[in-house]
Protein backbone atom coordinates (compact mmCIF):
# COMPACT_ATOMS: atom_id res chain seq x y z
CA UNK A 1 0.00 0.00 0.00
CA UNK A 2 2.89 2.36 0.65
CA UNK A 3 3.84 2.54 -3.03
CA UNK A 4 0.22 3.35 -3.88
CA UNK A 5 0.38 6.16 -1.35
CA UNK A 6 3.63 7.38 -2.93
CA UNK A 7 2.05 7.44 -6.38
CA UNK A 8 -0.84 9.44 -4.98
CA UNK A 9 1.50 11.88 -3.26
CA UNK A 10 3.55 12.22 -6.43
CA UNK A 11 0.37 13.00 -8.38
CA UNK A 12 -0.65 15.65 -5.85
CA UNK A 13 2.87 17.07 -5.89
CA UNK A 14 2.76 17.43 -9.70
CA UNK A 15 -0.69 18.97 -9.49
CA UNK A 16 0.48 21.48 -6.89
CA UNK A 17 3.42 22.34 -9.13
CA UNK A 18 1.24 22.93 -12.20
CA UNK A 19 -1.20 25.04 -10.19
CA UNK A 20 1.60 27.12 -8.69
CA UNK A 21 3.44 27.61 -11.98
CA UNK A 22 0.57 28.06 -14.45
CA UNK A 23 0.66 31.50 -15.97
CA UNK A 24 3.67 32.65 -13.94
CA UNK A 25 6.95 33.63 -15.50
CA UNK A 26 9.76 31.37 -14.31
CA UNK A 27 12.64 32.81 -12.28
CA UNK A 28 14.89 33.54 -15.28
CA UNK A 29 18.29 33.67 -13.59
CA UNK A 30 17.68 30.41 -11.75
CA UNK A 31 16.49 28.74 -14.97
CA UNK A 32 19.68 29.71 -16.81
CA UNK A 33 21.75 28.51 -13.88
CA UNK A 34 19.97 25.17 -13.84
CA UNK A 35 20.35 24.72 -17.61
CA UNK A 36 24.06 25.39 -17.18
CA UNK A 37 24.37 22.98 -14.28
CA UNK A 38 22.51 20.19 -16.06
CA UNK A 39 24.04 20.77 -19.47
CA UNK A 40 27.60 21.94 -19.21
CA UNK A 41 28.49 20.05 -16.06
CA UNK A 42 27.05 16.75 -17.32
CA UNK A 43 28.52 17.06 -20.81
CA UNK A 44 32.06 15.64 -20.32
CA UNK A 45 30.96 12.48 -18.53
CA UNK A 46 28.11 11.92 -21.00
CA UNK A 47 30.45 12.28 -23.97
CA UNK A 48 32.94 9.89 -22.44
CA UNK A 49 30.33 7.24 -21.74
CA UNK A 50 28.68 7.70 -25.16
CA UNK A 51 32.07 7.18 -26.82
CA UNK A 52 32.69 3.86 -25.15
CA UNK A 53 29.11 2.64 -25.53
CA UNK A 54 29.53 3.42 -29.26
CA UNK A 55 32.74 1.42 -29.59
CA UNK A 56 31.18 -1.50 -27.72
CA UNK A 57 28.13 -1.44 -29.97
CA UNK A 58 30.38 -2.00 -32.96
CA UNK A 59 32.34 -4.75 -31.23
CA UNK A 60 29.22 -6.63 -30.09
CA UNK A 61 27.46 -6.10 -33.41
CA UNK A 62 30.49 -7.45 -35.17
CA UNK A 63 30.59 -10.50 -32.84
CA UNK A 64 26.90 -11.15 -33.48
CA UNK A 65 26.92 -10.82 -37.26
CA UNK A 66 30.41 -11.99 -38.21
CA UNK A 67 29.69 -15.75 -37.79
CA UNK A 68 26.93 -15.51 -40.41
CA UNK A 69 28.97 -13.27 -42.66
CA UNK A 70 26.87 -10.24 -41.95
CA UNK A 71 29.51 -7.95 -40.44
CA UNK A 72 28.38 -5.22 -42.83
CA UNK A 73 25.19 -4.99 -40.78
CA UNK A 74 27.02 -3.44 -37.86
CA UNK A 75 25.94 0.01 -39.05
CA UNK A 76 22.31 -1.12 -38.95
CA UNK A 77 22.80 -2.50 -35.44
CA UNK A 78 24.24 0.82 -34.30
CA UNK A 79 21.28 2.68 -35.83
CA UNK A 80 18.66 0.46 -34.21
CA UNK A 81 20.26 0.02 -30.80
CA UNK A 82 22.30 3.19 -30.45
CA UNK A 83 20.31 5.95 -32.11
CA UNK A 84 16.84 4.71 -31.23
CA UNK A 85 17.41 3.30 -27.75
CA UNK A 86 20.76 3.70 -26.06
CA UNK A 87 21.51 7.38 -26.67
CA UNK A 88 18.32 8.64 -24.99
CA UNK A 89 18.45 6.13 -22.15
CA UNK A 90 22.15 6.68 -21.44
CA UNK A 91 21.65 10.45 -21.47
CA UNK A 92 18.76 10.01 -19.06
CA UNK A 93 20.82 7.77 -16.77
CA UNK A 94 23.71 10.23 -16.62
CA UNK A 95 21.38 13.17 -16.00
CA UNK A 96 19.54 11.20 -13.31
CA UNK A 97 22.83 10.28 -11.65
CA UNK A 98 24.34 13.75 -11.84
CA UNK A 99 21.66 16.44 -12.07
CA UNK A 100 18.85 14.39 -10.50
CA UNK A 101 20.82 13.57 -7.39
CA UNK A 102 21.92 17.18 -7.10
CA UNK A 103 18.32 18.38 -7.31
CA UNK A 104 17.10 15.83 -4.77
CA UNK A 105 19.88 16.52 -2.27
CA UNK A 106 19.66 20.32 -2.60
CA UNK A 107 15.92 20.34 -2.00
CA UNK A 108 16.19 17.75 0.78
CA UNK A 109 18.76 19.90 2.58
CA UNK A 110 16.46 22.89 2.18
CA UNK A 111 13.67 20.86 3.75
CA UNK A 112 15.87 19.79 6.67
CA UNK A 113 17.01 23.38 7.28
CA UNK A 114 13.46 24.79 7.22
CA UNK A 115 14.20 26.78 4.06
CA UNK A 116 11.17 25.37 2.25
CA UNK A 117 8.97 26.35 5.21
CA UNK A 118 10.63 29.77 5.12
CA UNK A 119 9.63 30.14 1.45
CA UNK A 120 6.05 29.21 2.35
CA UNK A 121 5.93 31.71 5.20
CA UNK A 122 7.36 34.41 2.93
CA UNK A 123 4.42 33.64 0.62
CA UNK A 124 6.68 32.39 -2.17
CA UNK A 125 5.48 29.09 -3.59
CA UNK A 126 8.32 26.57 -3.23
CA UNK A 127 6.78 24.53 -6.05
CA UNK A 128 7.18 27.48 -8.38
CA UNK A 129 10.44 28.81 -7.03
CA UNK A 130 12.32 25.53 -6.73
CA UNK A 131 10.88 23.28 -9.40
CA UNK A 132 10.09 25.55 -12.37
CA UNK A 133 13.71 26.56 -13.07
CA UNK A 134 14.91 22.99 -12.62
CA UNK A 135 12.24 21.59 -14.93
CA UNK A 136 12.82 24.23 -17.60
CA UNK A 137 16.58 23.87 -17.31
CA UNK A 138 16.49 20.12 -17.80
CA UNK A 139 13.87 20.24 -20.56
CA UNK A 140 15.92 22.82 -22.49
CA UNK A 141 19.14 20.89 -22.18
CA UNK A 142 18.14 17.21 -22.38
CA UNK A 143 17.33 17.13 -26.12
CA UNK A 144 20.64 18.82 -26.93
CA UNK A 145 22.55 16.40 -24.72
CA UNK A 146 20.77 13.43 -26.29
CA UNK A 147 21.59 14.66 -29.80
CA UNK A 148 25.24 15.12 -28.87
CA UNK A 149 25.30 11.70 -27.26
CA UNK A 150 23.80 10.18 -30.42
CA UNK A 151 26.38 11.74 -32.72
CA UNK A 152 29.31 10.89 -30.46
CA UNK A 153 28.07 7.32 -30.10
CA UNK A 154 27.69 6.88 -33.88
CA UNK A 155 31.08 8.49 -34.52
CA UNK A 156 32.76 6.21 -31.97
CA UNK A 157 30.98 3.18 -33.45
CA UNK A 158 32.18 4.19 -36.90
CA UNK A 159 35.74 4.69 -35.67
CA UNK A 160 35.78 1.30 -33.94
CA UNK A 161 34.23 -0.43 -36.96
CA UNK A 162 36.67 1.05 -39.44
CA UNK A 163 39.93 1.30 -37.48
CA UNK A 164 39.62 -1.53 -34.99
CA UNK A 165 37.45 -4.11 -36.77
CA UNK A 166 38.65 -3.21 -40.27
CA UNK A 167 35.14 -2.90 -41.71
CA UNK A 168 34.29 -0.84 -44.77
CA UNK A 169 33.28 2.67 -43.70
CA UNK A 170 31.00 3.27 -46.68
CA UNK A 171 29.12 0.02 -45.97
CA UNK A 172 28.79 0.95 -42.30
CA UNK A 173 27.25 4.31 -43.18
CA UNK A 174 25.05 2.83 -45.89
CA UNK A 175 23.43 0.39 -43.47
CA UNK A 176 23.30 3.00 -40.72
CA UNK A 177 21.32 5.34 -42.95
CA UNK A 178 19.20 2.50 -44.27
CA UNK A 179 18.01 1.60 -40.77
CA UNK A 180 17.56 5.12 -39.43
CA UNK A 181 15.39 7.99 -40.56
CA UNK A 182 15.13 11.63 -39.44
CA UNK A 183 12.02 10.57 -37.57
CA UNK A 184 14.21 8.43 -35.31
CA UNK A 185 15.99 11.58 -34.16
CA UNK A 186 12.65 13.29 -33.56
CA UNK A 187 11.45 10.32 -31.48
CA UNK A 188 14.75 10.39 -29.63
CA UNK A 189 14.24 14.08 -28.84
CA UNK A 190 10.71 13.37 -27.58
CA UNK A 191 12.08 10.63 -25.35
CA UNK A 192 14.68 13.06 -24.03
CA UNK A 193 11.99 15.60 -23.16
CA UNK A 194 9.89 12.99 -21.36
CA UNK A 195 12.87 11.56 -19.49
CA UNK A 196 14.08 15.02 -18.47
CA UNK A 197 10.69 16.01 -17.09
CA UNK A 198 10.34 12.67 -15.29
CA UNK A 199 13.82 12.87 -13.73
CA UNK A 200 13.23 16.42 -12.55
CA UNK A 201 9.82 15.77 -11.01
CA UNK A 202 10.91 12.55 -9.30
CA UNK A 203 14.11 14.10 -7.94
CA UNK A 204 12.33 17.21 -6.67
CA UNK A 205 9.53 15.09 -5.19
CA UNK A 206 11.97 12.96 -3.22
CA UNK A 207 13.86 16.01 -2.00
CA UNK A 208 10.66 17.83 -1.10
CA UNK A 209 9.36 15.07 1.14
CA UNK A 210 12.64 13.99 2.71
CA UNK A 211 12.66 13.68 6.47
CA UNK A 212 15.05 12.59 9.17
CA UNK A 213 18.07 14.89 8.90
CA UNK A 214 21.27 13.92 7.10
CA UNK A 215 20.21 10.30 6.80
CA UNK A 216 16.98 11.42 5.18
CA UNK A 217 18.87 13.52 2.66
CA UNK A 218 20.94 10.48 1.65
CA UNK A 219 17.87 8.27 1.42
CA UNK A 220 15.99 10.84 -0.68
CA UNK A 221 18.92 11.17 -3.07
CA UNK A 222 19.22 7.44 -3.39
CA UNK A 223 15.49 6.99 -4.02
CA UNK A 224 15.55 9.76 -6.60
CA UNK A 225 18.24 8.18 -8.77
CA UNK A 226 16.86 4.64 -8.51
CA UNK A 227 13.27 5.68 -9.25
CA UNK A 228 14.36 7.95 -12.12
CA UNK A 229 16.48 5.27 -13.78
CA UNK A 230 13.86 2.53 -13.41
CA UNK A 231 10.95 4.68 -14.59
CA UNK A 232 12.92 6.03 -17.57
CA UNK A 233 13.74 2.49 -18.73
CA UNK A 234 10.09 1.45 -18.36
CA UNK A 235 8.86 4.59 -20.12
CA UNK A 236 11.42 3.98 -22.89
CA UNK A 237 9.91 0.55 -23.49
CA UNK A 238 6.40 1.93 -23.83
CA UNK A 239 7.45 4.73 -26.18
CA UNK A 240 9.47 2.33 -28.35
CA UNK A 241 6.64 -0.18 -28.36
CA UNK A 242 4.15 2.53 -29.35
CA UNK A 243 6.36 3.92 -32.14
CA UNK A 244 8.30 0.93 -33.45
CA UNK A 245 6.41 -2.07 -32.08
CA UNK B 1 -7.11 38.67 15.25
CA UNK B 2 -5.47 35.28 15.72
CA UNK B 3 -7.56 32.62 17.35
CA UNK B 4 -7.40 28.88 17.94
CA UNK B 5 -10.58 27.01 18.80
CA UNK B 6 -10.36 23.51 20.22
CA UNK B 7 -7.44 22.62 17.95
CA UNK B 8 -6.32 19.01 17.79
CA UNK B 9 -3.32 17.68 15.89
CA UNK B 10 -1.84 14.19 15.80
CA UNK B 11 0.97 12.56 13.86
CA UNK B 12 0.01 8.92 13.68
CA UNK B 13 -0.36 7.66 17.23
CA UNK B 14 1.30 10.75 18.65
CA UNK B 15 -1.26 13.27 19.91
CA UNK B 16 0.59 16.58 19.82
CA UNK B 17 -2.22 19.06 20.48
CA UNK B 18 -5.40 18.11 22.34
CA UNK B 19 -8.10 20.74 22.14
CA UNK B 20 -6.10 23.94 22.39
CA UNK B 21 -8.14 27.16 22.47
CA UNK B 22 -6.42 30.51 22.57
CA UNK B 23 -6.89 34.10 21.44
CA UNK B 24 -3.61 35.91 20.91
CA UNK B 25 -3.64 39.57 21.93
CA UNK B 26 -2.58 41.86 19.09
CA UNK B 27 0.27 44.39 19.40
CA UNK B 28 1.62 42.50 22.38
CA UNK B 29 4.30 39.91 22.89
CA UNK B 30 2.98 36.47 23.70
CA UNK B 31 5.25 33.60 24.59
CA UNK B 32 4.20 29.97 24.42
CA UNK B 33 6.37 27.93 26.73
CA UNK B 34 6.54 24.26 27.54
CA UNK B 35 8.85 21.28 27.60
CA UNK B 36 10.18 19.67 24.43
CA UNK B 37 7.48 17.75 22.60
CA UNK B 38 4.66 19.77 24.16
CA UNK B 39 3.47 20.92 20.73
CA UNK B 40 4.90 24.45 20.65
CA UNK B 41 6.44 24.32 17.18
CA UNK B 42 3.35 22.53 15.82
CA UNK B 43 1.23 25.38 17.17
CA UNK B 44 3.41 27.89 15.37
CA UNK B 45 3.20 25.95 12.10
CA UNK B 46 -0.59 25.78 12.43
CA UNK B 47 -0.76 29.56 12.74
CA UNK B 48 0.84 30.11 9.33
CA UNK B 49 -0.83 27.13 7.68
CA UNK B 50 2.32 25.06 7.21
CA UNK B 51 0.32 22.17 8.62
CA UNK B 52 -3.41 21.80 9.11
CA UNK B 53 -5.30 20.89 12.25
CA UNK B 54 -7.07 17.54 12.43
CA UNK B 55 -9.98 19.18 14.25
CA UNK B 56 -10.87 22.62 15.50
CA UNK B 57 -10.20 25.94 13.86
CA UNK B 58 -7.19 28.19 13.43
CA UNK B 59 -8.34 31.62 12.34
CA UNK B 60 -5.90 34.37 11.35
CA UNK B 61 -7.20 37.76 10.26
CA UNK B 62 -10.57 36.18 9.54
CA UNK B 63 -9.20 33.34 7.40
CA UNK B 64 -9.74 29.76 8.47
CA UNK B 65 -6.20 28.45 7.90
CA UNK B 66 -7.39 24.86 7.77
CA UNK B 67 -9.74 25.44 4.86
CA UNK B 68 -7.95 28.22 2.98
CA UNK B 69 -6.65 27.57 -0.53
CA UNK B 70 -3.09 28.48 -1.53
CA UNK B 71 -3.94 32.02 -2.61
CA UNK B 72 -5.75 32.75 0.66
CA UNK B 73 -2.90 31.24 2.67
CA UNK B 74 -0.32 33.34 0.86
CA UNK B 75 -2.43 36.46 1.39
CA UNK B 76 -2.47 35.83 5.15
CA UNK B 77 1.21 34.87 5.27
CA UNK B 78 2.18 38.22 3.78
CA UNK B 79 1.01 39.70 7.08
CA UNK B 80 3.44 37.44 8.97
CA UNK B 81 7.18 37.36 9.41
CA UNK B 82 8.90 34.40 10.97
CA UNK B 83 12.27 33.77 12.56
CA UNK B 84 13.15 30.08 12.29
CA UNK B 85 15.32 28.27 14.80
CA UNK B 86 18.57 28.52 12.86
CA UNK B 87 17.42 31.41 10.68
CA UNK B 88 16.56 29.22 7.64
CA UNK B 89 18.76 31.45 5.50
CA UNK B 90 19.49 30.50 1.90
CA UNK B 91 23.08 29.33 1.80
CA UNK B 92 23.74 30.39 -1.78
CA UNK B 93 22.83 34.02 -1.07
CA UNK B 94 24.65 36.73 0.85
CA UNK B 95 23.20 38.32 3.97
CA UNK B 96 21.78 41.25 1.98
CA UNK B 97 20.32 38.98 -0.70
CA UNK B 98 18.60 36.89 1.96
CA UNK B 99 17.01 39.93 3.54
CA UNK B 100 16.08 41.36 0.15
CA UNK B 101 14.40 38.11 -0.93
CA UNK B 102 10.84 38.88 0.28
CA UNK B 103 11.03 42.40 -1.13
CA UNK B 104 11.96 41.07 -4.58
CA UNK B 105 8.89 38.87 -4.57
CA UNK B 106 6.36 41.15 -2.91
CA UNK B 107 7.49 44.73 -3.43
CA UNK B 108 8.04 44.96 -7.14
CA UNK B 109 7.30 48.67 -6.95
CA UNK B 110 10.66 49.19 -5.23
CA UNK B 111 13.74 49.92 -7.30
CA UNK B 112 16.94 47.95 -6.54
CA UNK B 113 18.44 51.00 -4.85
CA UNK B 114 15.39 51.40 -2.60
CA UNK B 115 15.48 47.72 -1.74
CA UNK B 116 19.15 47.99 -0.84
CA UNK B 117 18.43 50.95 1.43
CA UNK B 118 15.72 49.00 3.21
CA UNK B 119 18.00 46.01 3.61
CA UNK B 120 20.73 48.16 5.13
CA UNK B 121 18.20 49.80 7.45
CA UNK B 122 16.97 46.38 8.60
CA UNK B 123 20.56 45.25 9.18
CA UNK B 124 21.14 48.40 11.19
CA UNK B 125 18.09 47.56 13.30
CA UNK B 126 19.45 44.12 14.15
CA UNK B 127 22.91 45.51 14.78
CA UNK B 128 24.75 43.98 11.86
CA UNK B 129 25.24 46.84 9.37
CA UNK B 130 28.70 45.66 8.35
CA UNK B 131 27.68 42.16 7.26
CA UNK B 132 25.56 42.96 4.21
CA UNK B 133 27.78 41.26 1.66
CA UNK B 134 28.98 38.37 3.77
CA UNK B 135 28.04 34.83 2.64
CA UNK B 136 25.58 33.32 5.10
CA UNK B 137 27.82 30.29 5.57
CA UNK B 138 30.29 32.48 7.44
CA UNK B 139 27.84 33.70 10.09
CA UNK B 140 27.73 32.60 13.73
CA UNK B 141 24.54 31.20 15.26
CA UNK B 142 23.59 34.53 16.82
CA UNK B 143 24.29 36.41 13.59
CA UNK B 144 22.13 33.96 11.62
CA UNK B 145 19.23 34.65 14.00
CA UNK B 146 19.67 38.39 13.64
CA UNK B 147 19.77 38.15 9.86
CA UNK B 148 16.71 35.90 9.99
CA UNK B 149 14.99 38.53 12.12
CA UNK B 150 15.94 41.28 9.65
CA UNK B 151 14.41 39.18 6.86
CA UNK B 152 11.29 38.57 8.96
CA UNK B 153 10.63 42.28 9.51
CA UNK B 154 11.75 43.67 6.13
CA UNK B 155 8.21 43.59 4.70
CA UNK B 156 6.83 45.29 7.82
CA UNK B 157 4.54 42.43 8.87
CA UNK B 158 1.78 42.77 11.42
CA UNK B 159 2.79 39.62 13.28
CA UNK B 160 6.30 38.25 13.83
CA UNK B 161 6.71 34.65 14.93
CA UNK B 162 9.81 33.43 16.73
CA UNK B 163 10.64 29.74 16.88
CA UNK B 164 13.00 29.25 19.83
CA UNK B 165 14.91 32.54 19.38
CA UNK B 166 17.38 31.66 22.15
CA UNK B 167 18.04 28.03 21.37
CA UNK B 168 21.69 27.11 20.85
CA UNK B 169 22.94 30.54 21.92
CA UNK B 170 25.31 31.40 24.73
CA UNK B 171 23.80 33.51 27.56
CA UNK B 172 25.33 36.77 26.32
CA UNK B 173 24.06 36.34 22.75
CA UNK B 174 20.75 35.10 24.09
CA UNK B 175 20.41 38.25 26.18
CA UNK B 176 21.28 40.35 23.13
CA UNK B 177 18.50 38.67 21.13
CA UNK B 178 16.02 39.38 23.95
CA UNK B 179 17.15 43.00 23.94
CA UNK B 180 16.63 43.13 20.21
CA UNK B 181 13.10 41.74 20.53
CA UNK B 182 12.22 44.37 23.12
CA UNK B 183 13.73 47.18 21.06
CA UNK B 184 11.92 46.06 17.92
CA UNK B 185 8.65 45.70 19.78
CA UNK B 186 8.99 49.29 20.95
CA UNK B 187 9.91 50.53 17.48
CA UNK B 188 7.57 48.49 15.31
CA UNK B 189 4.55 48.09 17.59
CA UNK B 190 3.66 44.74 16.05
CA UNK B 191 2.46 41.45 17.50
CA UNK B 192 5.21 39.07 18.53
CA UNK B 193 4.54 35.40 19.17
CA UNK B 194 7.44 33.54 20.70
CA UNK B 195 7.86 29.80 21.12
CA UNK B 196 10.44 29.05 23.75
CA UNK B 197 11.52 26.89 26.63
CA UNK B 198 13.94 29.55 27.86
CA UNK B 199 12.08 30.93 30.85
CA UNK B 200 14.49 33.73 31.71
CA UNK B 201 14.32 35.11 28.19
CA UNK B 202 10.55 34.70 28.10
CA UNK B 203 10.06 36.60 31.34
CA UNK B 204 12.23 39.35 29.91
CA UNK B 205 10.24 39.94 26.77
CA UNK B 206 6.70 38.58 27.08
CA UNK B 207 3.54 40.50 27.97
CA UNK B 208 1.57 37.25 28.05
CA UNK B 209 2.61 33.67 28.59
CA UNK B 210 0.86 30.43 27.70
CA UNK B 211 2.08 27.08 28.94
CA UNK B 212 1.63 23.99 26.81
CA UNK B 213 1.93 20.66 28.54
CA UNK B 214 1.26 17.31 26.91
CA UNK B 215 -0.65 18.98 24.11
CA UNK B 216 -2.88 21.06 26.35
CA UNK B 217 -2.75 24.75 27.16
CA UNK B 218 -2.69 24.52 30.95
CA UNK B 219 -2.27 28.22 31.69
CA UNK B 220 -2.51 31.48 29.76
CA UNK B 221 -2.42 35.06 30.95
CA UNK B 222 -0.35 38.19 31.58
CA UNK B 223 3.25 37.46 32.61
CA UNK B 224 2.73 38.93 36.10
CA UNK B 225 -0.11 36.47 36.73
CA UNK B 226 1.72 33.51 35.27
CA UNK B 227 4.73 34.07 37.52
CA UNK B 228 2.43 33.92 40.56
CA UNK B 229 0.11 31.19 39.28
CA UNK B 230 -0.25 28.19 41.60
CA UNK B 231 -0.48 25.56 38.84
CA UNK B 232 1.97 22.88 40.04
CA UNK B 233 3.19 21.88 36.57
CA UNK B 234 3.81 25.50 35.66
CA UNK B 235 5.61 26.13 38.95
CA UNK B 236 7.77 23.09 38.49
CA UNK B 237 8.63 24.21 34.95
CA UNK B 238 9.44 27.74 36.09
CA UNK B 239 11.49 26.55 39.05
CA UNK B 240 13.65 24.41 36.79
CA UNK B 241 14.63 27.56 34.92
CA UNK B 242 14.66 30.34 37.50
CA UNK B 243 14.78 30.18 41.25
CA UNK B 244 11.15 30.67 42.18
CA UNK B 245 9.54 31.75 44.37
CA UNK B 246 12.24 33.88 46.03
CA UNK B 247 13.84 35.08 42.84
CA UNK B 248 10.61 35.30 40.88
CA UNK B 249 10.11 38.95 41.51
CA UNK B 250 13.71 39.74 40.72
CA UNK B 251 13.74 37.67 37.57
CA UNK B 252 10.60 39.26 36.26
CA UNK B 253 10.82 42.82 37.50
CA UNK B 254 14.46 43.59 36.87
CA UNK B 255 15.65 41.68 33.84
CA UNK B 256 18.70 43.28 32.29
CA UNK B 257 17.35 43.25 28.77
CA UNK B 258 14.08 44.89 29.78
CA UNK B 259 15.93 47.66 31.55
CA UNK B 260 18.20 48.28 28.59
CA UNK B 261 15.29 48.63 26.22
CA UNK B 262 13.59 51.22 28.36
Amino acid sequence: MSWLGSIGRFGLFCLAFFRASAGRAPPLGATIEQAYRVGVQSLPVLMLISTFVGTNLSIQGYNAFQPIGGQGLVGMFVALAGVRELAPIISASIIAAKAGTEMASQIAVMRVRDQIDALEVMAVSPHWFLITPRLLGIVIVMPALTMLSTFVMVAASYAAAVWQLDLNGATFLEFLLLASAPMDLVISLCKALCFGALICMISCFNGFFSEGGAEGVGAATNRAVVMSAVLCVILNYFISEAVYG
Amino acid sequence: MIELKDVTKSFGELHVLRGVSLTLPMRQTTAIIGPSGAGKSVLLKLLVGLIRADAGEVRCFGTDMGRADDDELYAVRRRFGMLFQDGALFDNLTVAENIEFPLIHHRRDLKPKERRERVLAALEQVGLPELADRPTGRLSGGQRKRVGLARAIITEPEVVLFDEPNSGLDPVTSDAIDSLILTMKAKLGVTFIIISHDIVGTLNVADNIGMLYEGRLIQFGPTEEIVQAPNPILRRFLQRNVSLPDAAHEAYALPAARQRAM
